[in-house]
C-alpha cells in the first residue's frame, strides 16, 4: 500500500533520476522538456501531452526520453510514458524531417521545407489547374499563390476548393 | 438591403471591423483591415465588397489601395468615389452562383494567387 505522505509530494524527476532512486507515486512530477521545467499531474502522460507542455505538437516534433545512462528513446504521441521508470531524467524534442499537415481536415505526411502548391494539392489528388489551395494561419483560410513556394514546418492547416473566379 | 446574419458573421473573421455602407441602391460591405493573401503588399487594407451586379460584373471587390501581388492584375477601376473615399478594383469575374459572402470574398482574393 502506498504512503499517503508521499502521494502529496511533487517529485523532481531529474533529481531522482540522477540519484538512481526509486520514484514514488506523487501528486505531481516536475519534468524537464528541452531543459524547461514543466509540471505533470499524472505518472503516465502521453507523448503528445508532454510536447504540448512546451508549446509543441507531434505533427512537427518528436519527443525523446533521456536516461541518466545516456540511453535515448523516441516516444510516440499516443504512447503513455511511465515517469517512474528508473533512470529517466527528462525529455528533449526534435523537429521531424517528415511532418504532418492537414488538408480539408485530414492528416498527410510531407517533407519539411519548401514545397510547391502542386506538391500539397497532390496529397488530395488535386492540381492547381482546377483547385485553389488556402491556408488557415492565425485567421480564416486565405488563397495561397501557386507561383510561390510554401514553407512547411509541420502542423499547417490547408483547405482546397474549386476555382471560382477568373480575370476578365 | 439586408444580408443573411450568419453570412455577415462569417465575413467578420476576415477583417478587423465590418460595417454596411449604403450608397444609391447598393449596400456595400465595408471591411476595415482586410487580411490579404501571402505575398501581397500591403498585407492588409480596407475593402468594399459589392455582392450584387455592378459595372458588368456579378460582384466586385474594391480596395483602398492598388495591391501588389504575386500575379499582376489589370486594375481597371482607379479612384472610384464611394462613401466619400477613393477605391481601386481589378478585373476579376466570380462566376460560381450562390456563394456565401465569405466565399465570394475569397473568390475575389483568389485573383492575387492565380494567373488567369
Amino acid at each position: 500500500m502506498e504512503n499517503q505522505d508521499v502521494l502529496d509530494l511533487e517529485i523532481d524527476l531529474l533529481e531522482f533520476g540522477e540519484r538512481g532512486a526509486e520514484i514514488p507515486h506523487a501528486k505531481a512530477y516536475r519534468v524537464r522538456v528541452d531543459g524547461q521545467e514543466v509540471r505533470v499531474e499524472t505518472p503516465c502522460p502521453t507523448g503528445e501531452l508532454l510536447l504540448n507542455k512546451v508549446g509543441k505538437r507531434s505533427c512537427a516534433f518528436e519527443l525523446i526520453e533521456e536516461f541518466v545512462h545516456h540511453e535515448n528513446n523516441v516516444v510516440e504521441p499516443g504512447e503513455a510514458v511511465n515517469l517512474r521508470k528508473p533512470g529517466l531524467k527528462g525529455f528533449i524534442t526534435a523537429h521531424k524531417e517528415v511532418v504532418t499537415i492537414f488538408i480539408n481536415g485530414d492528416p498527410y505526411k510531407i517533407d519539411r521545407g519548401e514545397r510547391t502548391v502542386a506538391d500539397i494539392l497532390s496529397k488530395v489528388g488535386q492540381t492547381p489547374a482546377g483547385y485553389i489551395l488556402m491556408e488557415e494561419k492565425d485567421g480564416p483560410p486565405l488563397p495561397v499563390p501557386d507561383n510561390k513556394p510554401v514553407r512547411i514546418h509541420g502542423c499547417e492547416t490547408f483547405h482546397s476548393q474549386v476555382w471560382s473566379g477568373g480575370s476578365s | 438591403m439586408d444580408y443573411p446574419k450568419e453570412q455577415v458573421e462569417e465575413l467578420k473573421r476576415y477583417c478587423s471591423k465590418l460595417s454596411a455602407l449604403a450608397e444609391g441602391a447598393v449596400t456595400f460591405l465595408y471591411l476595415e483591415g482586410l487580411r490579404l493573401p501571402t505575398g501581397c503588399n500591403p498585407q492588409e487594407c480596407d475593402a468594399l465588397l459589392c455582392p450584387v451586379q455592378r459595372e458588368g460584373y456579378p460582384s466586385r471587390l474594391y480596395f483602398s489601395v492598388m495591391v501588389s501581388s504575386p500575379y499582376s492584375r489589370n486594375w481597371n477601376v482607379s479612384n472610384a468615389r464611394i462613401g466619400e473615399r477613393n477605391w481601386f478594383a481589378f478585373s476579376w469575374r466570380v462566376t460560381l452562383p450562390s456563394l456565401t459572402l465569405a466565399q465570394m470574398l475569397v473568390s475575389h482574393l483568389e485573383g492575387f494567387a492565380k494567373q488567369k
